[in-house]
C-alpha cells in the first residue's frame, strides 16, 4: 500500500514497524523473564511439581471438547434446517436466537447458579458446558447458515432425485461442504471455552475441577503470592495455546475474524 | 444424540421431498411444513430454553430483595430498579464503560489500520511481526493478568523501563492509584485486540482494487493523501463491524478489570459485569444484581437491534466470503 522508493525511506518505514512491534512484544518478554526471576528453572519445576497440575489442563480440554460438540452438532442440524428445509415461522424463531448474540454472559449468573444448585449440576462440568454452549450457538447458526444457504439447491435437488432422504442428504452433502466454515467456528469456540474465565470461577469449586484461567489465581494462594511461581504457571498455560495458534496460523486468524463479527 | 432424535421421527425426510416439490397435495404440503421444525429443536432447546429462561428468571430476581440462598426473599418490585439510578458506583461504570469504549476503539482502530497498511507495503520479517501482534488474542485475559500487574506495580518493569529512557519523572504505582488504574486496563485491551483489528482490516486490503490505488498514485497522490482518500474509505465496512464489536465488548467487560485492579481502586475500574459479579457473588445482593443484568441486557439488547438493522447485510456478505475462502 504504502509506496516507498528511497532507501531511506524503506528504513524508516521497517524502523517503524519494528518500533510498533516492541509494545506488543514487552508484556510477553516481561513473562517469561519473571518466570525465570530469582530460582530460575526452580520455578518450573516448583510449578509442574504441585500435585494436580496438569488436572487443569485436562479439565480445560474436557470443557472445551464438550461445548466444541455440542456446538458443532447443534449448529450443524439447525443450519441445515433453517437454510434448506421448510419451517413455518422460520424467520422468527431464528431472530429469537440472534438476539443471544449479545448476551454477556454475566447476566446469567444468578439464575444459572441458583438452576445449577436444585439440579445437582453445580461444580460438573456440564454446569460450564451447557451456558458456554447456548451462548456460542446463536452466532455459529448465524454464520453456517449463510454459508449452507450459498450452497447450490440444485444440488440438493440432485440427491434427492437420486433418492437420498433429507437424512443422507446432510450426512453426504452438508457435512462434508460445510468444511470451510465448521473450521472457524470450531476455533472461535475453542478459544471462547478454553479461555472464559466467569463461568469456571462460578461454578467449579472444587480444585480437581478447576481450569486453566483459574491457573494463576490457585498460585497465588498456593505459593502466597510469589510471582515468579505465578508467572511460571502462566507461561505453562500459554504454551499450549500460542503452539497450536502457531500451527494453525491460518485457520486461527479467519476463525476469530469471524467469530469477531458479531 | 441429537441425530437420532430427528431419525427416529422420520419427518425431515418428507421435508426435503416436499419441500419444493411442484406435486404435493395441499394436504400433504400442510403435513410437511413443519416437519424442518426437528432439525432446528436441539439449537432452540440450548440456546432458546437455557437462554431466555435465564433471562427470566433474572428479570423476576430483580423484582426480590434477596441474598441468593435464602428461601423466602422478600418481594420489593421495582426497589432495586430505584435504588440503581441513585446509585453513583452503577454511574461510575457507566461512564466508565463510554470513556472505554470511545478510547479501546479509537486506538485499535488507528493501529490496526496503520499496522496493517505497513504490512501490505513489503516489510521485512512482516511474518513474525503479524504473530507477535496476534499472538495476544489468543491468549486468556485470565493468563496474562498476572503479568500485567507485575509490569505495571510500583516497581514493576513499566517504570524500570520509564527510567531507563529518561522518564524516571514519570514513574508512579500505575494500578495503585484511581488516576491511572482505567488507563492502565485501556492499554491492556489494546494490547490484547489489536492483533484482531489489524487481521480484519489485513484482509479488507487486500479486496481494494490494486488499480484504483495505482489511479491515484498517477494523480500525484502521496502515501498520506492513499490512505485517507482511498484505503480508509474502502474499509469502512469492516470500521462499523469493529464499532459494535468494541461496543459490546465494553458492556462484557469482567476478566481484565476484576483480575489486575479488582474493580478498584475505590471503584476507579469498576464496570457493569464487575459490578453485577461483586453484588450477586461477594455481597450476595442477588435481587440487585439481577436489576443490574437486567438494565445491561437492554442495552446490550438496543445495540444489537441497532446492529441487525444498520449492519446486516454487510455482515451477512462478509461472513460468507469468509466462509467460502
Amino acid at each position: 500500500m504504502f509506496e516507498v522508493r528511497s532507501r531511506w525511506g524503506k528504513a524508516l518505514l521497517q524502523l517503524a514497524a519494528t518500533v510498533f512491534v516492541l509494545p506488543f512484544l514487552f508484556p510477553l518478554i516481561v513473562m517469561v523473564q519473571g518466570s525465570f526471576a530469582g530460582a530460575g528453572w526452580g520455578n518450573y519445576s516448583a510449578v509442574l511439581g504441585v500435585p494436580g497440575f496438569f488436572r487443569f489442563f485436562l479439565n480445560s480440554a474436557i470443557i472445551s471438547i464438550g461445548v466444541i460438540v455440542l456446538v458443532y452438532a447443534v449448529t450443524m442440524l439447525a443450519s441445515y434446517g433453517f437454510a434448506k428445509l421448510h419451517i413455518r415461522a422460520r424467520e422468527v424463531y431464528f431472530w429469537m436466537l440472534l438476539v443471544c448474540l449479545t448476551l454477556p454472559e454475566v447476566v446469567l449468573l444468578t439464575p444459572l447458579f441458583s438452576t445449577a444448585q436444585q439440579l445437582g449440576l453445580y461444580n460438573t462440568y456440564l454446569s460450564v458446558i451447557l451456558p458456554l454452549a447456548a451462548l456460542q450457538v446463536p452466532f455459529a447458526v448465524l454464520l453456517t447458515r449463510n454459508f449452507i444457504n450459498g450452497l447450490p439447491d440444485e444440488m440438493f435437488e440432485a440427491a434427492r432425485v437420486d433418492g437420498a432422504n433429507s437424512f443422507r442428504g446432510f450426512l453426504y452433502l452438508v457435512i462434508p461442504l460445510t468444511r470451510p466454515i465448521a473450521a472457524a467456528v470450531l476455533i472461535f469456540t475453542l478459544i471462547g471455552a478454553w479461555n472464559d474465565y466467569l463461568m469456571p470461577l462460578v461454578f467449579l469449586q472444587s480444585q480437581n475441577m478447576q481450569t486453566i484461567t483459574l491457573v494463576p489465581q490457585f498460585f497465588v494462594g498456593e505459593f502466597s503470592n510469589d510471582q515468579t511461581k505465578v508467572l511460571a504457571s502462566a507461561v505453562l498455560t500459554a504454551i499450549p495455546e500460542i503452539v497450536a495458534y502457531l500451527c494453525l496460523q491460518g485457520l486461527f486468524e479467519r476463525g476469530l475474524s469471524a467469530g469477531a463479527i458479531k | 444424540m441429537t441425530a437420532s432424535v430427528v431419525r427416529t421421527q422420520g419427518a425431515p425426510r418428507s421435508a426435503a421431498k416436499g419441500d419444493r416439490s411442484p406435486r404435493g397435495t395441499g394436504r400433504r404440503r400442510r403435513r410437511l411444513q413443519a416437519s424442518g421444525l426437528p432439525w432446528i429443536l436441539p439449537a432452540l432447546v440450548l440456546g432458546i430454553g437455557l437462554i431466555y429462561y435465564c433471562i427470566g428468571y433474572t428479570g423476576y430476581i430483580s423484582l426480590l430483595n434477596w441474598d441468593g440462598l435464602s428461601p423466602e426473599p422478600e418481594w420489593v418490585a421495582l426497589h432495586n430498579y430505584v435504588r440503581i439510578f441513585q446509585d453513583p458506583v452503577f454511574w461510575k461504570a457507566v461512564s466508565h464503560t463510554i470513556v472505554f469504549f470511545i478510547v479501546t476503539f479509537g486506538l485499535q482502530t488507528v493501529f490496526g489500520l496503520v499496522f496493517a497498511v505497513m504490512m501490505h507495503s513489503k516489510i521485512k520479517l512482516g511474518v513474525l511481526y503479524k504473530v507477535i501482534v496476534f499472538v495476544p488474542v489468543v491468549l486468556a485475559p485470565a493468563i496474562t493478568a498476572p503479568v500485567f500487574r507485575q509490569l505495571f506495580a510500583a516497581n514493576g518493569q513499566f517504570n524500570w523501563l520509564l527510567e531507563h529512557i529518561g522518564l524516571g519523572f514519570l514513574a508512579q504505582p500505575w494500578i495503585g492509584q484511581e488516576s491511572t488504574a482505567l488507563p492502565v486496563i485501556m492499554v491492556i485491551t489494546i494490547w490484547q485486540w489489536t492483533g484482531l483489528t489489524f487481521v480484519l482490516y489485513f484482509a479488507a486490503m487486500s479486496q481494494i482494487d490494486q488499480s484504483m490505488i495505482e489511479a491515484a498514485r498517477i494523480d500525484g497522490a502521496g502515501n498520506l493523501r492513499t490512505l485517507i482518500s482511498i484505503i480508509w474509505p474502502s474499509v469502512r465496512g469492516t470500521t462499523v463491524a469493529l464499532a459494535i464489536l468494541s461496543a459490546i465488548g465494553a458492556l462484557k467487560t469482567f476478566d481484565v478489570p476484576w483480575l489486575v485492579t479488582v474493580a478498584g481502586p475505590n471503584n476507579a475500574t469498576q464496570f457493569l459485569g464487575t459490578y453485577i459479579y461483586q453484588t450477586t457473588i461477594q455481597l450476595a445482593h442477588a435481587g440487585y444484581g439481577a436489576a443490574l443484568s437486567v438494565i445491561l441486557l437492554v442495552v446490550a439488547l438496543g445495540m444489537a437491534i441497532i446492529f441487525q438493522t444498520a449492519g446486516r447485510e454487510r455482515s451477512e456478505k462478509s461472513t460468507i466470503r469468509k466462509g467460502a475462502r
